[in-house]
């Protein structure tokens, strides 16, 4: 700032001097300005000993007072005032107070010291503490710990109590609510059961067996319905179900398929009017709901009615020697003359009516309840084979039918090969064979049982295989005289029960069939029982009798009758004779033979020769029965001896 | 199925062909074997198509589709020096659909019909063979059950042809010098009968000439 002139400022302090006085002539007056001892002097009197040096509002008090002491003399002469009051007690120079309070700090110091330096020596003063309240005798932790933990335990406890109560209450909603049952978790049990689908608003169910194979024309469906007659205000009965289901009206009630073969045909009147015994319904298993035994009995009663259908249209298609009669609800046909095999769907609905039909006694004694079995077996096997992979075709583009049918052209069957492809058996066939062979078996083992039972010696026992076919069944019998299994081992017959013939399997290899007449395997069995005798009357005849010691021995027969005279001879071996009467013949011969070859030889002993023939005997069969077992155990005995002796014996001469 | 043999039998002089094939029936009748039915064997010609024909002008080659009342599910097809393929009788249908590759050659179809004979493990057929209305010859087809292979029974089937048809006995068919140990099939008869109503054809068509 060279071109500016310099300004001379003049400084001046601001403190003014107080005024003291204005004249009037306006000229004042100033109060001299207090000197530096003066200040002091005024700011010591200020000093309040009574107070701590910490306390704040004296210093802001203190400053306040400062800070006004400047801009105002009145309030300094107020203050000077104030000190003025306070110096008016009788003081004079403003360090007065100052020295005042040092003085009494000094005393009291001093005191202090004094009574502190008597105390430390113990000898007139001693410090004695101040008694207070005892402290609250400390508790056993332990017990606190226990209640303490027994007061939140109880906490604890409570809020798992609320909880379970919810929960128990809850689950008995639940339980009230299960035998209420909704309808939608019924229809879920439904569902878990049977195939259902919804059609419009309405639930049809499925109950045919046409999903599993089978091929029958019927629908097979059924509705449910829900259950909407329940009274409120009544007490809910016990099986309430809050569904139905409405099965059609032809599936009502239930059916079996009743087989039974008769021995003699009934009049042609009496056909079509099977007894229907109301047969007592299975027993459905407990809990399980009403519907359940409702829709099952309508599926078999589907099934039995498909058996049925499928057994009359093979009745009615097959050519037979004898035609199968199939009226209204039955099937009659003639396995064997005189046998009559009645195959009838009875299906009982539930009217009262019927019940009251049924009640009268019907004979169920002649239905054969394997064959019913083995009928729904095989319509099931049918079933399964249309949907097997034999049947069903592999790819999918190919044609249906058996697997290898479809081969047969690719790789050019010939006649037999596709013949045994093809099933030619039907149903009823099927069925009609088992019955043959159920029958024959059964009279087979009748007439092995009354052979038995007539004819005590010798014994025939039958063994009869547990393992058998449906077509066929096997008995071994055995033929064996008491005493001489050994011997008599020979006489061991298989015989294989077919569906028509009975094989007969020798035990030297013969094969003889013998068919379905009764009559014919009894003869036979009474040649075989004559074959034993045979056995038994040859070792008699082939041993050495040079023994005449042991025949005295067991001699204890007395001949009381017996009229033996020369006659037409009849030769050993033959048995073209009738065999009953063989029978009693042999064993009364034996025992004449026994009783005069004893006399023979008693009489002419020369004359006993090796081959004893019977060529000048014959016999007089006036006790025929009393001696006929006492006689054959005699010829026994002798024979028995005989065995036992050292001589050779052969038997099959 | 057995090794076969198909022959044709010469019609006898001065007889017609009924009056031959009562003769060998009324042989082999007591000869002891059985009557069973009767047999059909019957064979269709057709060729490739013109359109289907290369530009260098090969001829078409001839296939024949026979079927065998033997085999009564099953459809022959072969060509003449190639492949036979056995087939389902859906063959017959699928072969309409093929009309555009092959066509039917005119008035070809020729077939064998007649009597089929058991004895013991033999089957003998007779038959007639007919073109259209008229019986052109006598084939006659003998089988022997057992044997699968050619060269084994060959021996055998000879000497049963010669105790029925004397002097007429053909010699070994050309599908067993083939292949003399391979397994026999269905394939080698059908190829037997086409040579055999080939023949019968030329036999034909050269006394048609002749005439």
């Amino acid at each position: 700032m060279s071109g500016v002139r310099a300004v001379r400022i003049s400084i001046e302090s601001a403190c003014e001097k107080q005024v003291h006085e204005v004249g009037l002539d306006g000229t004042e007056t100033y109060l001299p300005p207090l000197s530096m001892s003066q200040n002091l002097a005024r700011l010591a009197q200020r000093i309040d000993f009574s107070q701590g040096s910490g306390s704040e509002e004296e210093e802001a008090a203190g400053t306040e007072g400062d800070a006004q002491d400047w801009p105002g003399a009145g309030s300094s002469a107020d203050q000077d005032d104030e000190e003025g009051v306070v110096k008016f007690q009788p003081s004079l120079w403003p360090w007065d107070s100052v020295r005042n309070n040092l003085r009494s700090a000094l005393t009291e110091m001093c005191v202090l010291y004094d009574v502190l330096s008597i105390v430390r020596d113990k000898k007139f003063m001693t410090l004695d503490p101040v008694s207070q309240d005892a402290l609250p005798p400390k508790q056993n932790p332990q017990t606190l710990q226990l209640i303490s933990k027994k007061k939140s335990l109880a906490g604890a406890a409570q809020i798992l109590l609320k909880g379970a109560e919810r929960l128990t209450k809850s689950v008995t909603e639940n339980q009230e609510n299960k035998l209420q049952r909704d309808f939608n978790s019924e229809l879920l049990r439904l569902r878990q059961h049977w195939k259902l689908r919804k059609v419009g608003d309405k639930i049809l169910g499925d109950l045919s067996y046409r999903s599993a194979g089978s091929l029958f024309p019927h629908h097979g469906t059924f509705e449910v319905i829900k259950n909407t007659d329940l009274d409120l205000d009544k007490k809910i009965p016990e099986d309430y179900c809050p569904l139905d289901v409405q099965i059609p009206s032809d599936l009502e009630g239930s059916a079996y398929i009743k087989v039974s073969i008769q021995k003699q045909a009934p009049d042609i009147g009496d056909l079509g009017t099977v007894n229907l015994f109301k047969r007592p319904l299975p027993k459905s298993k407990p809990g399980s709901p009403h519907w359940q035994t409702k829709l099952e009995a309508a599926q078999n009663v589907l099934l039995c009615k498909e058996i049925f259908a499928q057994l009359s249209r093979e009745a009615v298609q097959i050519k037979s020697q004898i035609p199968h009669i199939v009226v209204k609800n039955q099937i009659i046909s003639q396995p064997f003359p005189n046998l009559q095999l009645s195959i009838s769907l009875c299906h009982s609905s539930n009217d009262k009516k019927s019940q009251k039909s049924t009640t009268e006694k019907q004979c169920p004694e002649d239905h054969l309840y394997v064959l019913e079995h083995n009928l729904h077996l095989l319509i099931r096997e049918f079933h399964k084979q249309t949907l097997s992979s034999i049947m069903m075709p592999h790819p999918a583009s190919a044609p249906f039918g058996h697997k290898r049918m479809r081969l047969s052209g690719p790789q050019a069957f010939d006649k037999n090969e596709i013949n045994s492809l093809q099933s030619s058996e039907g149903l009823l066939e099927k069925i009609i064979k088992q019955a043959k062979h159920i029958f024959l078996r059964s009279r087979a083992a009748a007439t092995i049982d009354s052979l038995a039972s007539r004819i005590e010696d010798p014994q025939i026992q039958a063994h009869w295989s547990n393992i058998n076919d449906v077509y066929e069944s096997s008995v071994k019998v055995l033929i064996t005289s008491q005493g001489y299994e050994q011997i008599c081992k020979s006489i061991q017959l298989q015989l294989n029960i077919g569906v028509e013939q009975i094989r007969v399997v020798h035990r030297d290899g013969r094969v003889i069939t013998l068919s379905y007449q009764e009559q014919e395997l009894q003869d036979f069995l009474l040649s075989q029982f004559v074959m034993d005798l045979k056995v038994a009357a040859r070792l008699w005849f082939s041993f050495l009798v040079t023994n005449v010691k042991t025949f005295q021995k067991v001699m204890f027969y007395k001949i009381t009758n017996g009229v033996i005279f020369v006659g037409h001879s009849k030769k050993f071996s033959g048995i073209k004779w009738k065999v009953e009467t063989l029978f009693i013949k042999w064993s009364c011969l034996c025992l004449h033979l026994a009783l005069v070859y004893y006399d023979f030889f008693q009489m002419f002993p020369k004359e006993v020769s090796r081959n004893f023939d019977m060529k000048c005997l014959q016999i007089n069969y006036k006790y025929k029965e009393e001696i006929t077992c006492k006689g054959v155990l005699f010829l026994k005995t002798i024979i028995r001896k005989c065995l036992f002796s050292t001589l050779k014996l052969s038997l099959y001469k | 199925m057995g090794v076969t043999c198909v022959s044709q039998m010469p019609v006898a002089e001065g007889k017609s062909v009924q009056q031959t094939v009562e003769l060998l029936t009324r042989k082999l009748e007591m000869l002891g074997a059985e009557k069973q039915g009767t047999f059909c064997v019957d064979c269709e010609t057709y060729h490739t198509a013109a359109s289907t024909l290369g530009s260098q002008g090969q001829t078409g080659k001839l296939m024949y589709v026979m079927h065998n009342s033997e085999y009564p599910l099953s459809c022959f097809a072969l060509f003449e020096n190639g492949p036979c393929l056995i087939a389902d009788t859906n063959f017959d249908v699928l072969m309409v659909k093929l009309k555009g590759f092959f066509q039917s050659a005119k008035a070809s179809k020729i077939e064998t019909r007649g009597t089929r004979y058991q004895y013991c493990d033999f089957l003998v057929k007779v038959g007639t063979v007919t073109m259209g209305p008229s019986a052109r010859g006598i084939s006659v087809e003998v089988e022997y059950g057992p044997c699968v292979v050619a060269s084994d029974c060959w021996s055998l089937l000879l000497e049963f042809l010669q105790s029925f048809l004397g002097s007429h006995t053909p010699g070994a068919p050309a599908v067993f010098g083939n292949r003399h140990d391979a397994v026999y099939g269905p394939a080698d008869t059908m190829v037997q009968y086409m040579e055999l109503f080939n023949k019968i054809r030329k036999q034909q068509q050269a006394a048609a000439f002749m005439e």
